[in-house]
């Protein structure tokens, strides 16, 4: 019995010092892996990682929900586009900072990480987390109850965001479509060149040009 | 005093799942690398086998963008599944005095996030993305340049 | 029980690490995933906050899934953003992009 509870007071020190220094590993790797899909990929892993500190913190629905949308969304999301970007793909193309302002980029974020860190330690923090006295509760009922019951309209506005990022996002996607001249060339045929100011006489071979064009678009 | 049930600790047979899953790979692999001949590797060797064919280009193509779309709606209904996964986690919508307003206001998302849906997929692109204006600008500067034409050759 | 300025200075190290990538990085998805990690650290702090605090209640947990998809949101339209930028300069990388040549 006492080995037991040893085990356990040791379990969540263990465990937190592990997960960290995995999420640390992996957002390093994410960020300065060379071939961007693996960059991708490891921003997964470490998505899926703080997943694992969430469950720490007592919160399994937002575990549930950073593996739902980080790790299945997004990650989903950037593979996909750089899946689309043939040149990124190409690390050899990839433009790196020169290493002396790698190395000022990396002393800043260093300065800010260890005076924000000692603050966190010689902060007096209200270490209140008492279990005699706080009651922590995980009932999902409660959770459910806040968001959709108390503050339902946040959750309808996010509603309405997602769907204003859609509509810009497709809009975007479809704007080159509206603007491409193909459907001109359908109605006009050759005369749908860009440049109508000089209207020169065409040849046989600038039709078959023009053709041999819209065959590629 | 300890709170006697924390979280993490109904996790730990999921945590020694993750800990067998990657002594697996690490295992598998090791054992891979120890059983197989090491035979010299040329680029004869490691190219992409295509049915006896000389492999052309680079394997990494690029797709067209309008995939892309998918993504996206893929992405909004993902965090539109994961704000009704919590009320499939409670009872909050059969249970309680709360229950009349909890599905007024679950029925609102849902129309407001599949309408926004149907929106891009179908009104957008007949409303303001088929190109019309551009056709528009082409035809006046066509007639402009007709009508031009026709003045110059009438003198 | 794990005191609670170890959350935070692990959130500390990845808001410094996500700084970090896109201080330092050129390429656009790479600053886009700078970007996330920080937003990553962020939310462990307010998580940690939430549980830590003397009075626990839901709103850090609630104010978190709304973060979430917010971010869903935000991503999407950053990739997007990204793929016209890529049509433009025919690039993902910030710097001196030439405009791509209409054929």
């Amino acid at each position: 019995m006492q080995y037991t509870d040893w085990f356990l007071s040791i379990f969540e020190p263990v465990e937190f010092l592990l997960v960290a220094a995995i999420v640390l590993v992996l957002a390093y790797l994410a960020l300065e892996h060379k071939e961007i899909v693996y960059a991708a990929f490891f921003f997964g892993f470490m998505a899926s990682f703080v997943a694992a500190i969430f469950l720490l913190l007592e919160a399994p629905f937002v575990a549930g929900m950073q593996i739902a949308v980080y790790t299945g969304g997004i990650t989903a999301l950037i593979i996909f586009a750089v899946l689309l970007l043939p040149r990124a793909q190409d690390s050899s193309l990839e433009l790196f900072a020169t290493p002396r302002k790698r190395q000022l980029g990396f002393l800043i974020a260093a300065l800010v990480m260890i005076l924000s860190g000692l603050l966190a330690f010689i902060f007096p923090w209200a270490e209140s987390f008492d279990d005699a006295v706080v009651t922590i509760s995980n009932n999902l009922n409660d959770l459910a109850m806040w968001l959709w019951s108390y503050n339902g309209v946040y959750v309808q506005l996010i509603a309405l965001i997602m769907v204003t990022s859609m509509v810009g996002a497709v809009a975007l996607l479809k704007m080159d479509k509206a603007e491409q001249l193909s459907e001109i060339r359908g109605e006009f045929g050759i005369e749908a060149k860009p440049d109508f100011e000089e209207a020169e006489p065409s040849s046989n071979e600038e039709v078959a040009d023009e053709d041999s064009e819209e065959g590629d678009d | 005093m300890m709170q006697t049930e924390r979280l993490f600790r109904q996790f730990i047979p999921v945590l020694i799942w993750v800990i067998l899953a990657i002594v697996l790979v690490v295992v598998m692999l090791l054992a891979s690398w120890v059983l197989r001949p090491h035979v010299l590797q040329n680029s004869e060797k490691t190219s992409t086998y295509e049915c006896g064919e000389e492999p052309i280009g680079p394997a990494r193509v690029s797709y067209p963008y309008n995939y892309f779309i998918y993504t996206v709606l893929f992405v909004v209904v993902d965090v539109m599944g994961a704000f009704l996964w919590i009320l499939t986690a409670s009872d909050i919508l059969w249970v309680g005095s709360a229950k009349y307003s909890v599905i007024l206001q679950v029925a609102l998302f849902v129309l407001l996030v599949m309408g926004g849906i149907w929106y891009v997929m179908k009104k957008l692109p007949e409303a303001a993305l088929d190109g019309k204006e551009t056709l528009e600008i082409y035809r006046k500067a066509k007639a402009e340049r007709e009508k031009e034409q026709h003045h110059m050759g009438g003198h | 029980m794990v005191p609670l300025s170890w959350y935070l200075v692990l959130a500390f190290m990845l808001i410094g690490l996500g700084g970090y990538g896109m201080m330092v990085k050129r390429n656009l998805i790479r600053i886009l995933i700078g970007a996330e990690i920080m937003g990553n650290g962020v939310n462990i702090a307010i998580i940690a906050m939430s549980l830590y605090s003397p009075v626990f209640t839901f709103t850090g947990q609630g104010l978190i899934i709304l973060v979430i998809s917010v971010a869903a949101a935000h991503t999407a339209l950053a990739m997007v953003l990204m793929l016209v930028y890529n049509r433009r300069y025919d690039t993902v990388d910030l710097g001196h992009p030439v405009v791509k040549e209409e054929s």
